[in-house]
């Protein structure tokens, strides 16, 4: 399981696939204040992306992953 | 004229060129403070003068381009490309009505609803101030702008050209298994990457749908075109790349400000210029006469010979700083000649349903007035044929792998004593095996003869007369007016055309104009027992060989210089004198139609820089002379035109 919910925050691990995308979104519905923690993704989506650029949850973490430090989390505010 | 409108013809027109120079670098830096101000001043100042005319429609029009610019000035809307895409249309309209004034004396019955139509695109809760603007693509025209404003600091800081790419996933790509971040991920060598809405705006978090893709992906790779292409080789109708050259347009950013003070300087009527050129011609003349003065002095007094060198060198020196001057005098910037062909190029294109990015670089040198003058013409129809036959239409391009604009770049540089003047374009290049089938066609060569033909002489069929390439005569380019007409015009100028072309990446011509019309230099040489001058930059070079390496080939002669074979003519046969053998031969090379041509002599004797005078009279019906100069010793000696004899 690449979504997961523990302590309050949504956490992203490993290769977050496009199935994942629904996961995301449900989760981030269900709690809109909860911090998604992307410092273990090792792979993403563009459909999970892009349910990360619409519903604008905050994030946390430094991901791993040198291309989607540089070219994808880099745009994102983290708060 | 009324002396009202004619001040504002000038100051008008003044008023746009600044303003273009405006939006230029506003394009590269949309945030650029003080490109905003002063397009802000010139719109405004603009607006004030237009108000004096029956223009009220072009008031309404800068008045709305004014309060944009006045909202970027105070910080309230950022300008994107859209924005400035928008003031440019406000501009080019002005510029099209101050041209209607000129001419009819009123603006069309249609201006009023062009009016409306630009006060739309203006208004502030229309389209084109949503702040989402800058991502929402309505067409391919814009994307590349768009990432240009965007990417802005990553293309400053590039040292080199990058490749931007636009991948635009289809709605179901994820259905079948597609991941495009994966695909991006893939590109070499990415330097930035931008995923933005496809329909300008997110979807809201309600109706988000989360299989569906809406994204476009935009980047930029230090990658060559064909390395970035091949990452997209699976889905290649999803995605643009366009090559883009970081400091290409560089030029434009270092347009001068208007300088202090200038005011003050002096309006001269030409013709006073003329008379002091002209003054300066018989001084250069008198000048020249010293040296063969030296010369007979050697023979009787050494003494008195090294002193009239001394004086002879002393009045080159200052005579040669006096030309220069008067020569500066006589130059002009090239700009004002050149303010109106993006305008003009931005009309064609719209009206051949074509896109084209036209940049000019270098137009702050200053070349002669009869120069600038004459260069209008020529290059207008040269830019016309680049936008009409070079660049492919946008479908085309995109099937060639190219980005749906074309490009269109004018650079002007000086090299010595000679104007460069290059127009390239990234179209479809020249098409020889056409070039050559049209010719036989038109019964400009034999089939047989174009077998002959090397690529660069074939190319050069286009300027041959009667020629014209479009399949169907459009009416932008026209009929009646080809490159023959271009290459007449150059060579009137003194100057001289060549074009290189790459099958498919695009074509190159390219100028050389002499900078200077005011004096010559001049190499006299022997012929026939004559002496005659012929100028330097008609002169590729001059060599002495052996009569042994002359060999006849059919019905004439030739020699080998630099590894290539070159036919060789007896200047005193053309002359109408007699030929004569001698065991060492002197050749001067000249180019005629873009190939070198080697002219037999007698001798080569001193170079003079001299004035010019353009045949007249009697001299006017002999062909083969540009003019005549007098010498020192006050004899008149025939200037040829080598080219004209050796063609």
């Amino acid at each position: 399981m690449s979504v997961r919910i523990a302590d309050g925050v949504i956490w992203l691990d490993g290769r977050c696939l496009v199935e994942d995308a629904e996961t995301l979104l449900l989760a981030i519905q269900q709690d809109s204040e909860a911090p998604v923690d992307i410092a273990g993704v090792q792979r993403l989506h563009l459909a999970v992306l892009q349910v990360l650029l619409v519903l604008k949850p905050k994030l946390r973490g430094t991901a791993s992953n040198a291309f989607l430090a540089r070219h994808i989390f880099s745009h994102f505010d983290f708060g | 004229m009324d002396e009202l409108l004619e001040q504002f013809l000038i100051e008008g027109r003044d008023l746009i060129a600044q303003a273009t120079r405006d939006f230029s670098a506003l394009l590269r830096d949309p945030q650029s403070s003080a490109a905003i101000d002063s397009a802000f001043r010139a719109m405004h100042t603009l607006k004030g003068s237009v108000g004096l005319f029956a223009m009220q429609p072009a008031e309404l029009v800068l008045h709305g381009a004014e309060t944009m610019l006045g909202e970027a000035r105070k910080g309230t809307t950022a300008l994107d490309a859209g924005h400035i895409a928008t003031l440019i249309a406000c501009l080019d309209q002005t510029d099209r009505w101050i041209d209607e004034i000129e001419e009819a004396g009123e603006l069309s019955a249609q201006a009023s609803v062009i009016a409306e139509g630009l006060l739309v695109r203006l208004a502030p809760a229309g389209p084109a101030f949503s702040p989402d603007s800058a991502g929402k693509t309505s067409g391919h025209v814009d994307w590349l702008g768009a990432l240009r404003v965007r990417e802005a600091d990553v293309l400053a800081a590039s040292g080199q050209p990058l490749t931007a790419f636009r991948y635009t996933p289809d709605s179901e790509c994820f259905f079948r298994g597609d991941d495009p971040l994966a695909i991006v991920a893939a590109v070499p060598e990415l330097a930035t990457l931008a995923v933005l809405p496809r329909d300008g705006q997110w979807p809201d978090a309600e109706s988000i749908e989360p299989f569906a893709c809406v994204s476009i992906l935009e980047g930029l790779s230090a990658a060559p075109l064909e390395k970035v292409s091949a990452a997209f080789r699976l889905m290649p109708d999803q995605v643009i790349c366009a090559s883009l050259d970081p400091i290409g347009e560089q030029g434009l950013d270092q347009a001068p400000e208007r300088r202090l003070g200038e005011n003050r300087m002096l309006r001269v009527d030409p013709a006073r210029v003329d008379a002091l050129g002209g003054a300066l011609g018989e001084l250069l003349v008198a000048v020249n006469g010293m040296a063969p003065l030296a010369e007979q002095a050697e023979r009787l007094d050494r003494g008195l010979a090294g002193q009239i060198r001394a004086i002879q060198a002393d009045l080159e020196r200052v005579t040669g700083s006096l030309r220069r001057t008067v020569s500066a005098v006589r130059s002009v910037e090239l700009e004002p000649t050149l303010r109106r062909l993006p305008r003009l190029v931005r009309e064609i294109a719209e009206g051949l349903g074509k896109s084209v990015e036209f940049t000019i670089a270098g137009q702050g040198i200053e070349i002669d007035k009869q120069i600038a003058d004459g260069l209008f013409e020529p290059l207008l129809h040269l830019v016309r044929n680049a936008v009409d036959h070079g660049i492919e239409l946008p479908e085309r391009r995109a099937v060639a792998g190219k980005s749906p604009a074309g490009t269109v770049s004018l650079n002007l540089g000086r090299d010595g004593d000679t104007v460069v003047v290059q127009l390239a374009d990234d179209g479809a290049g020249i098409d020889i095996a056409r070039i050559k089938a049209i010719a036989v066609e038109r019964g400009l060569v034999s089939a047989e003869e174009t077998d002959a033909l090397t690529d660069a002489s074939a190319r050069r069929l286009i300027f041959a007369p009667g020629f014209s390439t479009a399949a169907t005569v459009t009416q932008v380019s026209g009929r009646g007016v080809g490159m023959d007409a271009v290459q007449a015009a150059v060579e009137a100028l003194r100057g001289t055309i060549d074009v290189e072309s790459t099958p498919g990446h695009g074509t190159i011509f390219r100028l050389r104009l002499p900078a200077s019309t005011l004096t010559t230099r001049l190499l006299i040489i022997e012929v026939g027992g004559e002496r005659y001058g012929v100028a330097l930059d008609q002169v590729v070079e001059t060599v002495g060989i052996e009569s042994s390496h002359l060999r006849p080939i059919g019905g004439g002669i030739v020699c080998v210089l630099h590894g290539r074979t070159v036919p060789v003519l007896d200047l005193a046969s053309l002359l109408g004198g007699e030929a004569r053998a001698t065991p060492q031969v002197k050749l001067l090379v000249t180019e005629a139609g873009g190939a070198p041509v080697a002219l037999r002599v007698d001798g080569f004797a001193q170079r003079i820089d001299t004035q010019v005078r353009p045949r007249s009279g009697m001299l006017a019906a002999i062909p083969g002379v540009i003019g005549s100069t007098l010498l020192g010793d006050g004899t008149v000696l025939l200037v040829l035109d080598l080219p004209e004899l050796a063609a």
